[in-house]
């Protein structure tokens, strides 16, 4: 999966994936953000993840996002979803996430 | 030979007539010899009548020759009145018309011795006037010096004193040639002159040739005709010389005088000689003595003789001939008429009744006919009534066989919409009612049960129990039973409910037709040939059960196969292989192998058509005598409207997963939502089971993806240790992010998107069915 992570001033980062969030890509797309998350020197607050290369996610992929928000919860940061399309939007929405995501 | 009383009566009457006619001609032939014997008799009197006549000529002349002898000796001894001797001379001649001439002659000198001639001499002239002419005692004739008279007057005695002359030339009075008979004048003992009368020859001769011998023999010839170119010979046999002939080789002017051995002809025994062949002609002499001792000869010509003899047998046998043709003719034709017309009139009749026409049958005659038509007439009648019962009891075997036939499955195809597989059957049911059958139904929505079966015996009773038996495997097969149990359920019933002892012979196919996983079980049946994908066909070598029927509670060995696609399955029975030819000699297994194998066609029901040709060229017209039925399936593989996906459950093919559904979906047209769905749906159970089933033994994933009209059935079937999802309580989606836990979603998500879910736990299987409303 190709995954573009782009440092977006000082404590924000910008994430733009193509492809699938199933099984096999979801976890290497929730690793390396959180990865990079936790191994930057400044505090992260900020995470934009662009999703209008995503064609499909399925519960794998939507227990990454919850693992995301929980982290950035923690960081006293926000998690935003940018170019969601409807298909996807109706799957957050199906487990609850569109109570507390943020969609752009 | 003769086959036909028409040539039989035929050969008889000619055989009959040529008999007949050989007869005749032997008779004919004999006859014609008498009618021949008898007509030369007949002639031989006709000549010996004309010989009377010459002798009675003879007599008269040597009558008259003695009166002129008596008036010589009167007229020597008396006072010789010349004037009155002269007068009784005439006289004489007057009273015997048939001689010619003749006259008185003395001696010379004895008389007178001054007078040397003296005679007395009267003949006839052309005026058949009595002539007296004294110039012969003239100078001029010197009669003492002519032959006749020296002839006459040496051979004269006393004793025998009648003497004829050698014919000569008279170049006197008359011109022809004559014979004179002469007798001596005696007084005292001495001989003293000659009396001589003369015959003219020529008209002898003329009045031999013009006799008409026939003139009272046969009556049916009218004159009775004259034979031409016969001839006669007037000689003397006692001094060798020919008087007169008309001989027509030789003149007569030749041989006149001669010996009688001139004629070449002349034989001494003529008398006794049938025939004498003279210039290459056949004639039958008639040699007759004169009494004076002159002989007599005719010749008639052979062929003229019995010409009118021979035209009237020739003629005769002409006429036998065309008789001998004509009554054959008359007879065969009678015959033909009375007899053989009517015969085929009868068999023409007899064909008609064969042929089911209605036919009167009118022979009056002959009345043996006529009998025999009314009989015909009768056998019609009752034959006509007893096809009526037949018909009768035949429409009604033949609706007992319609019924028979009817409830067998018999539209093709059954299933029009199905393309897993084809399936063709026929039942050719020989004239009685049999008892095959086949059958085929779905048991469900995947599986497909068919069959092929013999119930034993034949007739009604046996299609009765037919019946019954179709009945009861179609109604216990929709219970759904696995095939070893059905069979079990299926033989105990048939058991139950036969009680004459019928028994069923039967061949039964179980087959899914999604997989292709089949079970066929052999009850005593003919073994089915079985066509693997580009192979041949082959004897399918299955273990033989008992046939149904027979014992309760019989256990059956199953075989079991998977199909591929383009296989092909033949099942027939005994009718096939058991046809016979007219020599008595089946069909035969090896020739249906062969056959089977020269078909290329793959379409069963192109290919039940071929051995049904096959086995039809092999009897001919022999008579069917058994059902041929024949059931054949041909798998084509899983519907399109169904996909199947089975692997090792790795995580590692979930991409070849993935794939498979979403080909799928874009063939059927799927739209992205659902698509979405069952992407997200199979993701988490392939997962689910990829990573929790087999927990230590690595096992398979199935899945099956149908789409039916109006939804998509996704099934995940897996061997695992037992597990329903769907017992996973529900994540409670309203709790506040952070107190929610990461696990759950998954199954959660599946039950909120399908429209309908179901797991079961199967023969150690997980069954986990999943469908979509479309």
């Amino acid at each position: 999966m190709d995954i573009i992570l782009k440092r977006n001033g000082i404590d924000a980062i910008y994430v733009k994936a193509i492809g699938r969030l199933d099984i096999d890509n979801a976890v290497e797309y929730g690793t390396k953000i959180k990865d990079y998350i936790e191994d930057s020197d400044e505090t992260i607050t900020d995470v934009t993840l662009d999703f209008s290369e995503i064609t499909f996610i399925s519960s794998f992929g939507l227990k990454v996002i919850l693992e995301l928000y929980k982290l950035m919860k923690g960081r006293n940061g926000e998690i935003r979803l940018k170019s969601v399309s409807q298909q996807l939007i109706n799957s957050f929405k199906m487990v609850g996430f569109d109570k507390f995501l943020i969609f752009e | 030979m003769f086959k036909t009383i028409r040539s039989k009566i035929l050969f008889m009457s000619v055989l009959m007539l040529t008999v007949l006619m050989f007869a005749f001609a032997c008779y004919t032939l004999i006859s014609r010899m008498k009618t021949k014997q008898l007509m030369v008799q007949n002639y031989g009197d006709s000549v010996n009548s004309f010989v009377r006549d010459l002798d009675e000529r003879i007599v008269k002349s040597e009558d008259n020759l003695k009166s002129l002898a008596l008036i010589g000796g009167l007229f020597y001894r008396t006072d010789r009145s010349y004037e009155l001797t002269n007068k009784v001379v005439q006289r004489i001649f007057e009273n015997y018309p048939e001689t010619l001439g003749g006259g008185i002659w003395f001696k010379p000198y004895i008389l007178d011795k001054s007078k040397e001639r003296i005679c007395f001499y009267a003949y006839r002239n052309k005026h058949n006037e009595i002539v007296l002419d004294e110039n012969f005692a003239g100078k001029d004739y010197d009669y003492p010096n002519q032959e006749w008279y020296k002839q006459i007057i040496s051979k004269v005695t006393p004793e025998r004193n009648i003497v004829w002359t050698k014919p000569y030339y008279e170049n006197l009075g008359s011109y022809t040639t004559m014979v004179t008979a002469g007798t001596g004048i005696y007084v005292d003992g001495e001989l003293v002159g000659i009396a001589t009368v003369d015959w003219e020859i020529d008209s002898v001769i003329d009045k031999v040739s013009k006799m008409k011998p026939f003139e009272k023999t046969f009556s049916m010839y009218k004159n009775g005709a004259e034979i031409k170119n016969s001839f006669a010979l007037l000689g003397n046999k006692e001094y060798d010389y020919i008087i007169a002939s008309n001989d027509p080789y030789i003149p007569n002017e030749k041989i006149v005088g001669h010996s009688l051995k001139t004629l070449p002809w002349y034989a001494d025994n003529l008398y006794w000689i049938t025939y004498i062949k003279y210039h290459n002609k056949k004639y039958v002499p008639f040699y007759r003595k004169l009494r004076n001792g002159m002989v007599f000869v005719i010749c008639v010509p052979k062929w003229e003789m019995f010409k009118d003899i021979n035209y009237f047998y020739l003629n005769m046998f002409f006429v036998l001939l065309l008789i001998g043709f004509i009554i054959p003719m008359i007879l065969f034709y009678s015959l033909n008429r009375n007899i053989i017309k009517p015969i085929d009139k009868l068999t023409d009749i007899a064909h008609k009744i064969g042929r089911g026409e209605d036919v009167t049958i009118k022979i009056e005659k002959p009345e043996e006919f006529a009998q025999l038509a009314s009989t015909y007439d009768k056998m019609t009648k009752d034959i006509k009534s007893i096809t009526r019962e037949r018909a009768k009891i035949n429409s009604e075997l033949s609706i007992a066989k319609s019924i028979q036939y009817s409830s067998l499955p018999n539209v093709f195809p059954p299933f029009p919409n199905r393309r897993e597989f084809e399936i063709f059957a026929s039942m050719d049911a020989a004239k009685e009612v049999g008892g095959d059958f086949y059958d085929f139904f779905f048991i469900d929505e995947s599986k497909f049960m068919f069959l092929i079966a013999d119930v034993s015996g034949k007739g009604v009773p046996a299609a009765l129990f037919m019946m019954t038996v179709k009945t009861l495997i179609n109604n216990v097969s929709q219970m759904n039973y696995s095939p070893k149990q059905l069979i079990k359920i299926i033989n105990n019933k048939i058991c139950q409910t036969n009680k004459q002892g019928f028994f069923v012979t039967a061949l039964l196919g179980i087959t899914d037709i999604i997989t292709g996983k089949t079970s066929i079980i052999n009850c005593g049946h003919n073994l089915p040939l079985i066509k693997r994908k580009n192979g041949n066909y082959e004897y399918l070598q299955l273990e033989s059960n008992i046939a149904l029927g027979v014992f309760e509670d019989s256990e059956f060995e199953i075989y079991e196969t998977v199909l591929e696609t383009g296989d092909i399955i033949y099942t027939y029975t005994d009718g096939v292989t058991e046809a016979t030819n007219k020599d008595d000699e089946i069909y035969g297994e090896s020739r249906l192998y062969n056959c089977l194998n020269n078909i290329n066609d793959t379409d069963p029901k192109e290919i039940a058509q071929k051995v049904k040709a096959s086995i039809m060229e092999y009897t001919d017209s022999n008579l069917q005598s058994d059902d041929i039925t024949m059931l054949i399936y041909k798998y084509n593989g899983a519907s399109n409207n169904v996909k199947i996906f089975k692997q090792a459950a790795d995580k590692g093919y979930y991409k070849e997963f993935y794939n498979w559904i979403h080909s799928a979906c874009k063939e059927w047209n799927i739209d992205e939502d659902l698509t979405n769905k069952l992407d997200m749906c199979a993701e988490e159970i392939f997962a689910n089971i990829a990573f929790y089933a087999y927990p230590e033994i690595p096992g398979m994933i199935e899945a099956v993806l149908t789409k039916t009209d109006n939804s998509i059935v996704l099934e995940f079937i897996d061997e695992g240790i037992e597990y329903n999802p769907l017992e996973k309580p529900d994540p409670d989606i309203d709790l506040p992010p952070e107190e929610r836990p990461l696990g759950g979603l998954g199954i959660f998500m599946v039950k909120q998107m399908t429209d309908d879910i179901v797991y079961k736990r199967e023969n150690n299987k997980n069954i986990l069915i999943l469908i979509f409303n479309i």
